[in-house]
Parts: C-alpha cells; sequence; structure tokens
C-alpha cells in the first residue's frame, strides 16, 4: 500500500485542525506533533502494518492520539500542567487565519438576510433544536435545510478561496 | 454516525457538537478518524467554524461614550468554557479603536475560569495598548467569582454606566 505525495499533503492541514483542537491554536508545538505523526505513519505504512484502506483515518487517528499522549506525558514530566493543555485548547480556527479572511467573512455575513442570520444564531450560537426553531420561525423544514445550506455554501467557498490563496503565495 | 452524508442537519448538528466539545471521547474520535479521510467533512467542518465566528461577531454589540468603547452581549450568555461568546468577546475587544473597554456583564448569567481567563485576556490586550479595562454591571454570581478570584482588584466593577465612564478619566487611562 502506498501514498503518493499529494495523499500525504492532504492529510496534514487535516491532522493540524486535529491536533490544534486537542493542545490549543497556541501551542508552539503543534507542527512538531503534526510532523512526528506523519514520520510514524510513513513508517507504519512502509512495514506494512495498514491492512486496509477503509482504516486509513482511524489509523492516523490513533497514531495522532499517541503522540498527543506522549507530547502531554512529556510537557508534564518537564514541570508543565497536562490536564490543563486540552482545557486551553481554542474550539476555534486560528486567529492567524481568521485574520487573513476578515473581510470574506465579514461580506459572507452581510450576505445573509436577517432572517437567515437569526435562524442560524438560534442553531449554533443558541443550540436550539431544529423542531423548535421551525415552531418558533414558522419555517417548513425544508426551507430550514435551505437556510442552512445556502449559509454553508457561502462559508466553505469563503474557506476554499482562503485555502488557494495560502497555497498560491506559498509557491 | 460520523461518515453519515446523507441528513445535512444531522451532520451540522454534529459538527457543532464536536467544535463545543459535546461530544463524548469516542464519538469525537470517530468523528477525527473519519474527517482526517474525508474531504467533504473536513470542508464542512471548517465552514462551520467561519460561521459561527461570523455569527458570533455580532452577539456582541458595541457603543461608545466619549473615548471609551462600550461592549455588551446582545442576549443572555454564560462566559463559561463551552460558550462560543467567549471567542466573540475577545475579537471585539481586541478589533476596538479605542484603548479603554468597558464591558457590560449584565447579560452575562454564569461565570468560570474560562470566562475569567478571556475577561484577563481582554485586560491583557487593553493594557498592553496603554488602555484599561473595566466592567459593568456583573449580577450577584458573577461579582462573587470576581472576589473569590480577586480579580475585582484589577478589574473593578461599576454598577452604573455614566460613573463606569467617568472612572476612566479619573484614574488618567
Amino acid at each position: 500500500m502506498d501514498f503518493s505525495e499529494g495523499d500525504l499533503e492532504a492529510f496534514r492541514p487535516r491532522l493540524r485542525h486535529k491536533v490544534c483542537f486537542r493542545v490549543g491554536f497556541a501551542c508552539p508545538d503543534v507542527d512538531d506533533i503534526v510532523q512526528e505523526t506523519m514520520i510514524r505513519f510513513l513508517a507504519s505504512v512502509r512495514n506494512g502494518k495498514l491492512e486496509s484502506l477503509d482504516s486509513v483515518g482511524a489509523y492516523l487517528n490513533g497514531i495522532c492520539q499517541n503522540v498527543i499522549l506522549e507530547y502531554r506525558r512529556r510537557w508534564a514530566r518537564d514541570g508543565g500542567d497536562s490536564s490543563d493543555n486540552g482545557e486551553r485548547a481554542d474550539p476555534h480556527t486560528s486567529e492567524m487565519d481568521l485574520f487573513e479572511m476578515r473581510e470574506a467573512i465579514a461580506l459572507g455575513l452581510s450576505e445573509l438576510s436577517e432572517r437567515d442570520r437569526e435562524i442560524l444564531r438560534a442553531f449554533y450560537l443558541e443550540e436550539r433544536p431544529k423542531s423548535e426553531i421551525l415552531a418558533m420561525t414558522g419555517l417548513a423544514d425544508e426551507n430550514f435545510r435551505v437556510v442552512l445550506c445556502r449559509a454553508k455554501e457561502r462559508f466553505r467557498r469563503i474557506y476554499n478561496s482562503a485555502v488557494k490563496h495560502r497555497s498560491a503565495s506559498y509557491q | 454516525m460520523a461518515g453519515n452524508h446523507g441528513d445535512s442537519v444531522e451532520r451540522e448538528q454534529l459538527i457543532l457538537r464536536y467544535l463545543t466539545r459535546k461530544l463524548d471521547t469516542g464519538e469525537a474520535e470517530e468523528f477525527e478518524s473519519h474527517y482526517l479521510e474525508c474531504r467533504d467533512c473536513y470542508e464542512e467542518l471548517r465552514a462551520t467554524e467561519l460561521l459561527i465566528y461570523a455569527l458570533g461577531q455580532i452577539v456582541v454589540d458595541r457603543a461608545a461614550a466619549n473615548d471609551v468603547a462600550i461592549v455588551r452581549f446582545a442576549h443572555r450568555t454564560e462566559l463559561t468554557k463551552a460558550s462560543l461568546d467567549l471567542r466573540a468577546l475577545f475579537e471585539t475587544v481586541r478589533l476596538q479603536n479605542e484603548s479603554k473597554v468597558l464591558i457590560d456583564l449584565a447579560n452575562v448569567s454564569r461565570i468560570d475560569s474560562a470566562g475569567l481567563g478571556m475577561l484577563m485576556n481582554c485586560y491583557c490586550h487593553a493594557v498592553k495598548n496603554r488602555g484599561a479595562l473595566k466592567l459593568l454591571n456583573p449580577n450577584a454570581q458573577v461579582k462573587k467569582v470576581l472576589n473569590i478570584t480577586n480579580i475585582d482588584s484589577v478589574l473593578p466593577a461599576h454598577e452604573d454606566e455614566r460613573s463606569a465612564v467617568e472612572s476612566f478619566r479619573q484614574s488618567g487611562t
């Protein structure tokens, strides 16, 4: 079983996100953890330990979890507070990413109608169940899905164009 | 569950629960294993993060009195670890033009260590910019937490907006 360089590079940002989510975006060792995970993953693949492509995500995730655990143990041994590490993890995207996308995000938001914002706010920020939002707004299930999909599509485009812009600037 | 692409609302609920750390360990790992190999779900996750961030921006209202920025929550909220409003608050304070910031806590019903940490981050940001940060209208529970942790000695809380704004002038900040 072999992976092309493109396959492996596709894993990197996703792994990075997972690591940031677990140890916090402010952690200075995120890239080291990602790199160590990739190295171990490649070594395992070369040794034929990955038996099926169907389980590649779980396999990679397992390796990454181990690397994070080792990192936390090392951190605790060196005097840090390992239990605190995950607690501080920021559930959101990094400040650098947000800064780069700030204008696009503001534009994306301005394109949503006030009614759509209310619905999205109730769903994402107030975490109200769909049934309650439907009752509150009088929307049909189908319309609720349209609001959700339309907003997600806009923000998916913002994310993808930021990724493209970033990879173009690296070349 | 994690691999279910069929129902868009269910997938959004899963992503939201992941981002707000409401999935149990097994569910979270299952979802991570899935998005590591699924480009669609990873893109959905990132798009949801951006959308939540954008929506969070309007959870916090801004106003100005003299050269003091007054930041207040538009809806009732809790400044706790799971709250998405924490980030919105910090971003609002960070993007202020004014270096003197008054945070109105009238709509904050509860605060925990994450919320206190975020208030201190806001304070550090204001101080770094040669400004000051004060609090307005904390409820009894929030006031008690501020007192127990001694944060009220660094971040004074006021009951009245006018006197709070005036206090910036008096303290020379």
